[in-house]
Protein backbone atom coordinates (compact mmCIF):
# COMPACT_ATOMS: atom_id res chain seq x y z
CA UNK A 1 0.00 0.00 0.00
CA UNK A 2 1.48 3.36 -1.00
CA UNK A 3 0.21 6.31 0.98
CA UNK A 4 0.33 10.05 0.54
CA UNK A 5 2.52 11.85 -1.93
CA UNK A 6 5.79 11.60 -0.03
CA UNK A 7 8.83 10.46 -1.94
CA UNK A 8 11.79 8.76 -0.32
CA UNK A 9 15.23 9.72 -1.60
CA UNK A 10 17.40 6.62 -1.30
CA UNK A 11 20.93 6.77 0.15
CA UNK A 12 22.55 5.79 -3.13
CA UNK A 13 21.73 7.71 -6.26
CA UNK A 14 21.46 4.58 -8.41
CA UNK A 15 18.51 3.43 -6.27
CA UNK A 16 16.73 6.69 -7.12
CA UNK A 17 13.53 7.91 -5.52
CA UNK A 18 10.55 5.80 -4.49
CA UNK A 19 7.10 6.49 -3.13
CA UNK A 20 6.65 5.98 0.61
CA UNK A 21 5.10 2.60 1.39
CA UNK A 22 3.44 2.20 4.78
CA UNK A 23 3.34 -1.58 4.33
CA UNK A 24 7.05 -1.76 3.69
CA UNK A 25 7.78 0.36 6.77
CA UNK A 26 5.45 -1.76 8.89
CA UNK A 27 7.16 -4.97 7.75
CA UNK A 28 10.62 -3.63 8.60
CA UNK A 29 9.43 -2.59 12.08
CA UNK A 30 7.83 -6.02 12.64
CA UNK A 31 11.15 -7.65 11.64
CA UNK A 32 13.11 -5.45 14.07
CA UNK A 33 10.66 -6.23 16.89
CA UNK A 34 10.84 -9.99 16.23
CA UNK A 35 14.65 -9.83 16.12
CA UNK A 36 14.58 -8.07 19.49
CA UNK A 37 12.55 -10.94 20.95
CA UNK A 38 9.02 -9.47 20.80
CA UNK A 39 6.06 -11.82 20.26
CA UNK A 40 4.29 -11.76 16.88
CA UNK A 41 1.17 -10.01 18.20
CA UNK A 42 3.18 -7.39 20.05
CA UNK A 43 5.40 -6.83 16.98
CA UNK A 44 2.36 -6.28 14.72
CA UNK A 45 0.76 -3.88 17.20
CA UNK A 46 3.93 -1.84 17.74
CA UNK A 47 4.55 -1.71 13.97
CA UNK A 48 1.03 -0.39 13.39
CA UNK A 49 1.44 2.39 15.98
CA UNK A 50 4.87 3.33 14.60
CA UNK A 51 3.72 3.31 10.96
CA UNK A 52 0.72 5.51 11.84
CA UNK A 53 2.94 8.00 13.67
CA UNK A 54 5.50 8.11 10.84
CA UNK A 55 2.72 8.54 8.26
CA UNK A 56 1.44 11.52 10.26
CA UNK A 57 4.98 12.96 10.43
CA UNK A 58 5.27 12.63 6.64
CA UNK A 59 1.98 14.45 5.94
CA UNK A 60 3.54 17.89 5.36
CA UNK A 61 6.77 16.56 3.85
CA UNK A 62 6.74 15.92 0.08
CA UNK A 63 10.28 14.48 0.10
CA UNK A 64 12.49 12.93 2.80
CA UNK A 65 15.72 11.00 2.66
CA UNK A 66 15.71 7.33 3.62
CA UNK A 67 18.07 8.21 6.53
CA UNK A 68 15.57 10.77 7.88
CA UNK A 69 12.78 8.24 7.56
CA UNK A 70 14.88 5.66 9.42
CA UNK A 71 15.64 8.15 12.22
CA UNK A 72 12.00 9.18 12.55
CA UNK A 73 10.90 5.54 12.63
CA UNK A 74 13.53 4.63 15.24
CA UNK A 75 12.42 7.60 17.38
CA UNK A 76 8.81 6.39 17.33
CA UNK A 77 9.82 2.75 17.84
CA UNK A 78 11.86 3.70 20.92
CA UNK A 79 8.62 4.69 22.69
CA UNK A 80 7.31 1.13 22.42
CA UNK A 81 10.36 -1.18 22.27
CA UNK A 82 13.83 0.22 22.99
CA UNK A 83 15.72 -2.94 21.94
CA UNK A 84 13.88 -3.12 18.61
CA UNK A 85 14.63 0.58 18.02
CA UNK A 86 18.29 -0.09 18.72
CA UNK A 87 18.39 -2.97 16.19
CA UNK A 88 16.47 -0.84 13.67
CA UNK A 89 19.04 1.97 14.00
CA UNK A 90 21.96 -0.44 13.86
CA UNK A 91 20.89 -2.17 10.65
CA UNK A 92 23.20 -0.16 8.37
CA UNK A 93 25.92 0.24 10.99
CA UNK A 94 26.63 -3.39 11.87
CA UNK A 95 29.21 -4.16 9.16
CA UNK B 1 60.52 -24.50 18.77
CA UNK B 2 59.18 -27.87 20.03
CA UNK B 3 55.78 -29.24 18.97
CA UNK B 4 53.90 -28.15 22.10
CA UNK B 5 55.29 -24.61 21.95
CA UNK B 6 54.49 -24.39 18.22
CA UNK B 7 50.89 -25.53 18.77
CA UNK B 8 50.51 -23.13 21.71
CA UNK B 9 51.86 -20.28 19.54
CA UNK B 10 49.44 -21.22 16.72
CA UNK B 11 46.53 -21.26 19.22
CA UNK B 12 47.54 -17.84 20.57
CA UNK B 13 47.84 -16.38 17.06
CA UNK B 14 44.44 -17.88 16.18
CA UNK B 15 42.93 -16.10 19.21
CA UNK B 16 44.06 -12.79 17.69
CA UNK B 17 42.26 -13.85 14.48
CA UNK B 18 39.19 -14.62 16.63
CA UNK B 19 39.13 -11.03 17.90
CA UNK B 20 38.43 -9.69 14.39
CA UNK B 21 34.78 -8.88 13.93
CA UNK B 22 33.60 -9.09 10.32
CA UNK B 23 32.39 -12.70 10.49
CA UNK B 24 30.69 -12.00 13.82
CA UNK B 25 28.99 -8.90 12.38
CA UNK B 26 27.64 -10.87 9.42
CA UNK B 27 26.46 -13.67 11.73
CA UNK B 28 24.65 -11.13 13.94
CA UNK B 29 22.93 -9.64 10.87
CA UNK B 30 22.07 -13.08 9.51
CA UNK B 31 20.55 -14.05 12.87
CA UNK B 32 18.62 -10.79 13.01
CA UNK B 33 17.20 -11.15 9.49
CA UNK B 34 16.24 -14.80 9.83
CA UNK B 35 14.46 -14.24 13.16
CA UNK B 36 12.83 -11.05 11.78
CA UNK B 37 11.59 -13.00 8.74
CA UNK B 38 9.63 -15.33 11.06
CA UNK B 39 11.68 -18.39 10.20
CA UNK B 40 11.36 -21.33 12.59
CA UNK B 41 14.05 -21.81 15.23
CA UNK B 42 15.15 -24.97 13.41
CA UNK B 43 15.61 -23.01 10.17
CA UNK B 44 17.49 -20.20 11.96
CA UNK B 45 19.79 -22.78 13.56
CA UNK B 46 20.35 -24.48 10.20
CA UNK B 47 21.28 -21.18 8.52
CA UNK B 48 23.63 -19.91 11.22
CA UNK B 49 25.27 -23.36 11.49
CA UNK B 50 25.83 -23.46 7.71
CA UNK B 51 27.31 -19.97 7.94
CA UNK B 52 29.76 -21.03 10.68
CA UNK B 53 30.62 -24.17 8.67
CA UNK B 54 31.37 -21.94 5.64
CA UNK B 55 33.65 -19.69 7.73
CA UNK B 56 35.38 -22.82 9.14
CA UNK B 57 35.97 -24.22 5.65
CA UNK B 58 37.41 -20.96 4.29
CA UNK B 59 39.69 -20.47 7.31
CA UNK B 60 41.00 -24.02 6.91
CA UNK B 61 41.51 -23.51 3.16
CA UNK B 62 43.32 -20.16 3.57
CA UNK B 63 45.74 -21.45 6.22
CA UNK B 64 46.35 -24.68 4.23
CA UNK B 65 46.97 -22.67 1.06
CA UNK B 66 49.42 -20.29 2.79
CA UNK B 67 51.24 -23.27 4.37
CA UNK B 68 51.47 -25.02 1.00
CA UNK B 69 52.85 -21.91 -0.69
CA UNK B 70 55.49 -21.45 2.04
CA UNK B 71 56.36 -25.16 2.03
CA UNK B 72 56.90 -25.03 -1.75
CA UNK B 73 58.93 -21.84 -1.48
CA UNK B 74 61.09 -22.54 1.60
CA UNK B 75 60.77 -26.23 2.51
CA UNK B 76 60.60 -26.78 6.27
CA UNK B 77 63.46 -24.30 6.98
CA UNK B 78 62.09 -20.76 6.82
CA UNK B 79 64.80 -18.21 5.89
CA UNK B 80 65.52 -15.32 8.23
CA UNK B 81 64.40 -12.80 5.60
CA UNK B 82 60.92 -14.42 5.41
CA UNK B 83 60.52 -14.13 9.21
CA UNK B 84 61.67 -10.50 9.06
CA UNK B 85 59.15 -9.67 6.30
CA UNK B 86 56.38 -11.48 8.19
CA UNK B 87 57.20 -9.47 11.34
CA UNK B 88 57.02 -6.21 9.36
CA UNK B 89 53.60 -7.20 7.99
CA UNK B 90 52.36 -8.14 11.48
CA UNK B 91 53.58 -4.86 12.99
CA UNK B 92 52.23 -2.79 10.10
CA UNK B 93 48.77 -4.33 10.23
CA UNK B 94 48.78 -4.15 14.05
CA UNK B 95 49.27 -0.38 13.83
CA UNK B 96 46.66 -0.16 11.03
CA UNK B 97 44.16 -2.00 13.25
CA UNK B 98 44.78 0.49 16.05
CA UNK B 99 44.23 3.40 13.67
CA UNK B 100 41.53 2.23 11.27
CA UNK B 101 39.72 -0.96 12.29
CA UNK B 102 36.36 0.61 13.19
CA UNK B 103 34.86 3.57 11.38
CA UNK B 104 34.05 6.70 13.37
CA UNK B 105 30.54 7.13 14.71
CA UNK B 106 27.93 4.85 16.23
CA UNK B 107 27.60 1.19 15.38
CA UNK B 108 30.23 -1.40 14.59
CA UNK B 109 31.01 -0.41 10.97
CA UNK B 110 34.39 -1.75 9.94
CA UNK B 111 37.10 -0.25 7.75
CA UNK B 112 36.21 -2.36 4.72
CA UNK B 113 34.95 -1.14 1.36
CA UNK B 114 31.38 0.20 1.72
CA UNK B 115 30.36 -1.63 -1.46
CA UNK B 116 31.46 -4.93 0.02
CA UNK B 117 29.79 -4.12 3.35
CA UNK B 118 26.53 -3.38 1.50
CA UNK B 119 26.88 -6.62 -0.44
CA UNK B 120 27.29 -8.62 2.79
CA UNK B 121 24.33 -6.79 4.38
CA UNK B 122 22.10 -7.47 1.37
CA UNK B 123 23.21 -11.12 1.11
CA UNK B 124 22.57 -11.74 4.81
CA UNK B 125 19.08 -10.27 4.27
CA UNK B 126 18.34 -12.48 1.26
CA UNK B 127 19.79 -15.71 2.63
CA UNK B 128 17.08 -18.32 3.02
CA UNK B 129 18.91 -21.54 2.13
CA UNK B 130 21.77 -23.27 4.03
CA UNK B 131 23.91 -23.29 0.84
CA UNK B 132 23.63 -19.49 0.62
CA UNK B 133 24.54 -19.21 4.30
CA UNK B 134 27.55 -21.47 3.69
CA UNK B 135 28.71 -19.20 0.82
CA UNK B 136 28.17 -16.14 3.02
CA UNK B 137 30.45 -17.76 5.63
CA UNK B 138 33.12 -18.34 2.96
CA UNK B 139 32.81 -14.75 1.70
CA UNK B 140 32.95 -13.14 5.15
CA UNK B 141 36.37 -14.73 5.84
CA UNK B 142 37.64 -13.49 2.45
CA UNK B 143 36.37 -10.00 3.32
CA UNK B 144 38.41 -10.10 6.52
CA UNK B 145 41.56 -11.21 4.69
CA UNK B 146 43.27 -7.82 4.89
CA UNK B 147 43.26 -8.04 8.71
CA UNK B 148 43.93 -11.77 9.12
CA UNK B 149 46.90 -11.88 6.72
CA UNK B 150 49.43 -11.52 9.60
CA UNK B 151 47.90 -14.28 11.71
CA UNK B 152 47.61 -16.60 8.69
CA UNK B 153 51.20 -15.91 7.55
CA UNK B 154 52.74 -16.45 10.99
CA UNK B 155 50.74 -19.59 11.65
CA UNK B 156 51.64 -21.01 8.25
CA UNK B 157 55.35 -20.28 8.86
CA UNK B 158 55.17 -22.07 12.23
CA UNK B 159 53.11 -24.98 10.83
CA UNK B 160 55.56 -25.84 8.06
CA UNK B 161 58.27 -26.35 10.68
CA UNK B 162 56.22 -29.14 12.31
CA UNK B 163 56.36 -32.87 11.37
CA UNK B 164 53.71 -33.60 8.69
CA UNK B 165 51.18 -35.32 11.00
CA UNK B 166 51.37 -32.43 13.46
CA UNK B 167 50.81 -29.93 10.65
CA UNK B 168 47.27 -31.24 10.27
CA UNK B 169 46.69 -30.98 14.00
CA UNK B 170 48.10 -27.45 13.90
CA UNK B 171 45.65 -26.55 11.12
CA UNK B 172 42.74 -27.85 13.19
CA UNK B 173 44.00 -25.98 16.29
CA UNK B 174 44.25 -22.72 14.31
CA UNK B 175 40.79 -23.13 12.79
CA UNK B 176 39.09 -24.00 16.08
CA UNK B 177 40.68 -21.17 18.07
CA UNK B 178 40.16 -18.60 15.30
CA UNK B 179 36.43 -19.39 15.28
CA UNK B 180 35.92 -19.04 19.03
CA UNK B 181 34.20 -15.63 18.77
CA UNK B 182 31.94 -16.91 16.02
CA UNK B 183 31.10 -20.09 17.95
CA UNK B 184 30.16 -18.08 21.06
CA UNK B 185 27.78 -15.84 19.05
CA UNK B 186 26.41 -18.94 17.24
CA UNK B 187 25.67 -20.57 20.62
CA UNK B 188 24.07 -17.37 21.95
CA UNK B 189 21.79 -16.94 18.91
CA UNK B 190 21.00 -20.67 18.88
CA UNK B 191 19.98 -20.58 22.53
CA UNK B 192 17.63 -17.64 21.91
CA UNK B 193 19.78 -14.90 23.48
CA UNK B 194 18.68 -11.39 22.51
CA UNK B 195 20.43 -10.07 19.40
CA UNK B 196 20.18 -6.51 20.66
CA UNK B 197 22.16 -7.50 23.77
CA UNK B 198 24.86 -9.11 21.58
CA UNK B 199 25.09 -6.04 19.35
CA UNK B 200 25.04 -3.66 22.34
CA UNK B 201 27.93 -5.57 23.92
CA UNK B 202 29.86 -5.48 20.66
CA UNK B 203 29.29 -1.76 20.24
CA UNK B 204 30.13 -0.95 23.88
CA UNK B 205 33.40 -2.90 23.72
CA UNK B 206 34.49 -2.13 20.16
CA UNK B 207 37.37 0.17 21.17
CA UNK B 208 38.65 -2.39 23.64
CA UNK B 209 38.49 -5.12 20.96
CA UNK B 210 40.27 -2.81 18.51
CA UNK B 211 42.98 -1.97 21.04
CA UNK B 212 43.50 -5.59 22.09
CA UNK B 213 43.60 -6.94 18.50
CA UNK B 214 46.06 -4.28 17.33
CA UNK B 215 48.10 -4.49 20.54
CA UNK B 216 48.30 -8.28 20.35
CA UNK B 217 49.53 -8.09 16.75
CA UNK B 218 52.21 -5.54 17.68
CA UNK B 219 53.39 -7.61 20.67
CA UNK B 220 53.38 -10.74 18.50
CA UNK B 221 55.39 -9.00 15.78
CA UNK B 222 58.06 -7.89 18.31
CA UNK B 223 58.12 -11.32 19.99
CA UNK B 224 58.64 -13.19 16.72
CA UNK B 225 61.23 -10.62 15.59
CA UNK B 226 63.22 -11.07 18.80
CA UNK B 227 62.90 -14.87 19.09
CA UNK B 228 63.29 -15.70 15.41
CA UNK B 229 65.20 -12.95 13.64
CA UNK B 230 67.47 -11.38 16.29
CA UNK B 231 68.14 -14.65 18.16
CA UNK B 232 69.03 -16.52 14.95
CA UNK B 233 71.08 -13.62 13.58
CA UNK B 234 72.98 -13.39 16.90
CA UNK B 235 73.49 -17.18 16.92
CA UNK B 236 74.93 -17.10 13.39
CA UNK B 237 77.59 -14.51 14.33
Amino acid sequence: METGGTHIIKRHRRHGIEAFSKDKLQKSVVAACLSAGAHHGQAELVAKHVADAVEEWLEDRPEVTSSDLRLATAKQLKKYHADAAYLYEQHRMTI
Amino acid sequence: MDITSSLAAVALIALIHASFQLSVSVLTLLGSHTIGARMSHKKVLSLISSYVFGATTMTLLIVSFASLIFLQAFGSEVPLMAWAIACAVVLGIGIAVWLFYYRKGAGTSLWISRGFARHLTTRSQKTTHPTEAFSLGLTSVIGELVFIVPTVVLSALILIGLPSGWQMIGLVVYTLFSLLGLLIVWALIGSGYSLSSIQKWREANKRFLQFSSGGALIVLGFFVYVTRVIAEAAGAM
